[in-house]
């Protein structure tokens, strides 16, 4: 892999075909009373929709999701019967991950003839969680009850630490100073309101109705509910719930879903708005940090992606991280000597929430508006996951129409 | 007796060979009886023949065993249902809707009348020669090869036997025999679209067992089907471009034009239905081009069998609504599609206007029939409605839009589409064609008033027009939905309707109301109560039920029959306003009509009446203020706050109305009338209901 190569060369993104819910934090709305699945697909249907993409055009589906839903055995097939079309598809998974995931395995689909318009659908509910019931014979219990989110967050098998416990382990292996860990969060959040209040959110985020069985509203989801304007004097006097980790500097639970095509670059000038917009997906890696390490597990990934591409932060147009704890990001400062400041401008899931299966995607799709925006470059994404894994990509923007 | 008349248009029930209704009236009799076109198609009592029904467990043919056995076993025809050994029986299910509407001896009565015989779909049976089959209605799948060998295996064993098929889509010159297609749902809707060379006396049989036989022209699929299947059609190409999906476009079809396509798909049972549309809509593009191409998903519906709307465990999650531009373009949509389908059938003169509107409305439940909505846009915004919907759909523009089809708009035709009039130089009569009165009666009756006030015709008869019109249920509820919100919408429908019932009272010298069919309710009896002599047949249910609704009537039902009646009499009136309760005709004669007998009786009385040969008096009118009325007594208790509230709103109409002037009545009934719409009680009554679950989506 190197600067000139393209990672999936017939692959696309089609500028503007994109859209994800907003995101409300725990119960604080009505996602956290349906079938979440359902709900994506619908939405998926609406914003296709009003983005003058009919559905008609998809070829197959890809589905992100973590948490167990009602009809999951159903998959991608079932989700796009919701909305009237019988298209195949898979499902996959993997953490906080999974959102890129999903558009890289939407990229090699198109790549390799497996459909030229492919749909990703990300979602998830993690402000409730079904509990799943294991047959383990080995185990003491015998049977073994596990609530999906909140007992896997609280114990990684491979490790038998909890995901918080990788934050504050990260932190003391990289010295962090709480100060600046809490100027990270106070600035990640004068980002989020900076961009809401610029309207920059209206390109991303598309307000839903929600109707209750009887076919009557249940209420709009078009805010991130739950996430306030944070002071410094608050965050300064958080309780540490483990090395330079308090309450505001790790994200919250939140439900939402994202959806964007990926597609041939001829398809892609046809669906798009804006044909002129090139948008391609130059590299990806992964890695796996130490056991307990997840926070710097992304800027691993970072590294690695440039040693093998050649790129530096320099190349980089717009950055964007999925940063489950403002740790990663002061890691990432660190290791990659960059100001934290130029990360994530638009907002980051951070601050508005951590629906695990549509996160990434809806950092990337921030990401790319946000290239768009500066008149094309490239957008460097990356994250952790469970596992203490890390992963980055970098996609390029390009826009013919736009003036020198 | 003949004698010369003229009309404003001609009458449908003269495209029946029936004559005019002024013909009936005058003559004092129907046009044709039952009895003696029973003998016609079926031979005399002595040697009578039976109806055979083929295919008579399907969905149509079973709903027209019940419809045809329900009517004809009183004259000893016996209906022989056939079909093939395997299919369910279709019409042992009708059995239970049968007893709830003739009770279990009249249902016993009727399944005794009806036979049903098996075949293999080729040789008939040989007990079926022991009928004598003299009039075959063909309900079999709609295959043309099979449908023609079925005829000529009739016709084989059976020379001289009348055929009919219910065909959706053949032209009867592909089939070689007549078509009667009816419209679902087949047990209890009345109307067929007749294809013949001439008027026949089966149509005629059909038309005085008070069905709905319209003549039409011969062409791939009827203008039921077309206007059905292109409603349909409309909303899946809508759906192809916005993705909104089946249910929503469904909601949204209903609330700006009236039918719901895809949930009567469902209703009716997706896998026929949609292989009939489809099937209507192919053979449509073959004869017509793209604009009729059935959509993909029809086309994988029609192989698969599945349903528009989602099941109930996937019951809707996510909402759409429609910004004022995207409404704009969805009513291109839809009407731009219906517009040019339309024009296409005006321009073959598939039926005469009046039917083509109406087969709209009672079969594909468009809420105004579909010349009436062009007509009231006027043909320049129908004409744009089809440009916008051709930038959508360029193929559509290649064939089949005959524009010039729509310049025709100020002709008669267009103009009198419910309400005719005619007049024999001494007497005129008025027909209505519409079941429920609503804007477009109430500007028609004004127009038919004024032609013949200005043939100086002062003695008029009103009746409904003996053939699309079969009952006069009262006002069109949706017409209200403005009151709803607008006491001042209120006050001005209300206004209006009473000024026009006013003028049967004020410019005729004599006006007579005439009820001909099994009820006359509402709006309907308002109106028609305005008249100087009210007749109706006997049985015929009379009655206001607006307090169930609730509503307070609009067109000065509150105080015009008191003021006609003695006050002796007050006191029925009273209950019949307070209770909803209807009265049949000959209980009311005297206090609500003037005579009441059988159908041919009522015709003569009304024209003696009109004639002014009548011994019967008119009766004194009151036009001061009433005092004295009674206090009601004896009501049966409401249900519910509102229904009450609805009472106490009509019994204060009442006491203000019949205490005031004739001069300002007019003005307090409206009054009254528009600000009960307005408050809960309404709103969370009928009309409010129907207004959220309809408009509100």
């Amino acid at each position: 892999m190197s600067r000139e190569t393209t990672l999936y060369p017939r692959a696309r993104i089609p500028y503007g075909t994109w859209g994800t819910s907003f995101f409300p934090a725990w119960q604080t709305s009505a996602l956290a009373e349906v079938n979440i699945g359902q709900f994506a697909a619908e939405s998926m249907n609406r914003i296709l929709g009003l983005r003058r993409v009919s559905t008609s055009a998809l070829e197959y589906l890809i589905l992100g999701s973590t948490i167990p839903w009602h009809w999951k055995f159903w998959n991608a097939p079932m989700l796009a019967a919701t909305f009237g079309r019988r298209i195949p598809g898979f499902h996959l998974e993997q953490a906080c991950a999974t959102g890129l995931q999903a558009v890289l395995a939407a990229a090699a689909q198109v790549d390799g003839h497996g459909g030229d318009v492919v749909g990703v659908l990300t979602f998830d509910r993690t402000s409730d969680s079904p509990v799943g019931v294991f047959p383990e014979r080995r185990a003491y219990e015998r049977t073994f009850a596990l609530n999906d989110v909140w007992e896997n967050f609280g114990f990684d098998p491979a490790t038998g630490k909890a995901m918080i416990q990788t934050a504050g382990a990260a932190a003391r292996k990289h010295k962090l100073d709480r100060r600046e860990v809490d100027e990270v969060v106070f600035c990640r959040y004068q980002q989020y309101f900076e961009a809401k209040n610029s309207g920059f959110l209206d390109k991303v985020c598309v307000p839903l109705d929600l109707l209750s069985v009887q076919g009557k509203p249940m209420g709009r989801i078009d805010q991130d509910n739950g996430v306030k304007q944070i002071t410094m004097e608050a965050l300064r006097e958080m309780r540490e719930l483990d090395t330079c980790v308090t309450a505001g500097g790790q994200t919250h639970a939140s439900d939402g879903m994202a959806t964007l095509l990926v597609t041939t670059k001829e398809r892609a000038a046809e669906l798009s708005p804006r044909p002129e917009i090139d948008i391609k997906l130059i590299a990806r890696t992964e890695v796996r940090a130490n056991p307990s390490m997840m926070p710097e597990a992304p800027s691993l990934a970072v590294q690695k992606l440039f040693a093998r591409t050649g790129f530096t932060m320099d190349d980089i147009a717009v950055t964007k991280n999925h940063n489950p704890f403002a740790v990663n990001d002061v890691i990432f400062s660190k290791l990659l000597k960059h100001d934290w400041k130029k990360v994530n401008r638009t907002g980051c899931s951070l601050v508005w929430g951590h629906p695990q299966g549509p996160t990434l995607t809806r950092s990337l799709i921030e990401g790319l508006e946000e290239a768009v925006m500066l008149g094309g470059g490239r957008v460097l994404l990356f994250g952790c996951a469970a596992g203490d894994v890390g992963i980055a990509a970098i996609f390029e923007v390009t826009d013919a129409g736009r003036k020198q | 007796m003949a004698t010369s008349s003229t009309s404003m248009r001609q009458s449908t029930l003269e495209t029946l060979g029936l004559g005019a209704p002024l013909d009936a009236f005058r003559n004092g009799r129907l046009p044709a009886d039952t009895a003696s076109l029973v003998d016609q198609v079926f031979g005399p009592a002595n040697d009578r023949g039976c109806l055979v029904i083929s295919g008579a467990n399907g969905i149509v043919g079973a709903g027209k065993t019940m419809q045809f056995a329900s009517r004809l076993q009183p004259y000893g025809v016996t209906v022989v249902g056939l079909d093939m050994p395997n299919a369910p029986d279709g019409i042992g299910q009708k059995y239970p809707g049968l007893v709830a509407t003739f009770g279990p001896e009249g249902a016993a009565r009727i399944m005794g009348s009806i036979v049903q015989l098996k075949y293999d779909g080729k040789t008939l049976p040989p007990a079926l020669a022991g009928f004598k089959p003299r009039f075959l209605l063909e309900a079999i799948p709609e295959i043309l090869d099979i449908k023609k060998s079925h005829y000529s295996t009739f016709r084989a064993a059976f020379p001289g036997i009348e055929i009919r098929s219910v065909t959706s889509g053949f032209p009867s010159r592909e089939l070689g025999v007549g078509v009667a297609h009816p419209a679902f749902p087949h047990e209890i809707n009345k109307v067929f679209e007749i294809v013949e060379e001439k008027p026949s006396a089966i149509t005629q049989l059909l038309w005085s067992m008070g069905l709905l036989p319209m003549e039409v022209g011969d062409h791939w699929a009827f203008i039921l089907d077309v206007l059905f299947c292109g409603v349909t059609s409309a909303a899946l190409q809508y759906h192809e471009r916005s993705n909104t999906p089946y249910w929503k476009i469904d909601k949204f079809v209903r609330k700006y034009f009236g039918p719901n396509p895809l949930r009567a798909h469902d209703a009716i049972g997706a896998k026929g239905a949609n292989f009939l549309t489809w099937s209507c809509l192919h053979h449509l593009s073959k004869e017509y081009g793209p604009l009729f191409e059935p959509t993909a998903d029809l086309t994988e519906r029609k192989d698969t069998g599945q349903g528009w709307y989602p099941p109930n465990h996937f019951r809707p999650l996510v909402d759409w609504a429609l910004t004022a531009a995207d409404e704009e373009e969805f009513r291109a949509s839809i009407a731009g599609p219906i517009i040019q389908m339309t024009a296409l059938m005006l321009h073959e003169r598939r039926s005469h206007l009046s039917q083509m509107n109406a087969i709209g409305e009672i079969c594909a439940q468009f809420r105004s029939g579909v010349l009436a909505m062009i007509r009231s846009m006027g043909a320049a915004k129908a004409k744009s409605l089809v440009a916008a919907y051709h930038v959508q759909n360029p193929s559509a523009a290649k064939s089949a839009w005959h524009a010039e089809a729509l310049d025709r708009i100020s002709d008669p035709e267009w103009q009198q589409l419910y309400v005719n009039a005619e007049h024999d130089g001494q007497v005129g009569v008025i027909t209505i064609s519409r079941e429920s009165y609503n804007s477009d009666v109430d500007v028609e009756l004004n127009r038919a008033i004024d032609w013949l006030t200005s043939a100086k015709i002062d003695r008029v008869i009103l009746s409904s027009d003996l053939h699309l019109s079969t009952q006069m249920v009262g006002a069109d509820t949706s017409e209200f939905y403005p009151a709803l919100d607008d006491v001042a919408a209120g006050q001005s429908l209300s206004a209006r309707w009473s000024a026009t019932a006013r003028r049967l009272h004020t410019d005729f010298k004599t006006s007579v109301g005439v009820v001909t069919g099994k009820r006359c309710l509402g709006g309907m009896l308002e109106l028609i109560s305005h008249c100087h002599f009210v007749v109706a047949v006997k049985g015929t249910q009379l009655g206001l039920p607006e307090v169930t609704l609730p509503v307070v009537p609009g067109m000065e039902g509150c105080h015009w029959n008191f003021r006609k009646a003695k006050s002796a009499d007050w006191p029925k009136l009273m209950t019949m306003l307070l209770s909803g309760r209807s009265v049949k005709a000959e209980d009311a004669v005297g206090w609500l009509i003037d005579a009441s007998g059988s159908v041919n009786e009522s015709l003569a009385a009304a024209w003696a009446m009109a004639s002014g040969t009548s011994q019967i008096e008119r009766r004194a009118f009151n036009a001061g203020a009433l005092s004295g009325l009674p206090e009601p007594t004896g009501l049966p208790a409401v249900e519910g706050p509102s229904l009450e509230a609805g009472r106490k709103a009509i019994l204060d109409c009442v006491r203000a109305s019949c205490g005031a002037s004739l001069a300002d009545a007019i003005a307090i009934q409206a009054k009254h009338s528009a600000e009960f719409m307005k408050t809960t009680a309404c709103r969370k009554g009928r009309v409010g209901s129907e207004f959220s679950k309809t408009m509100a989506v």
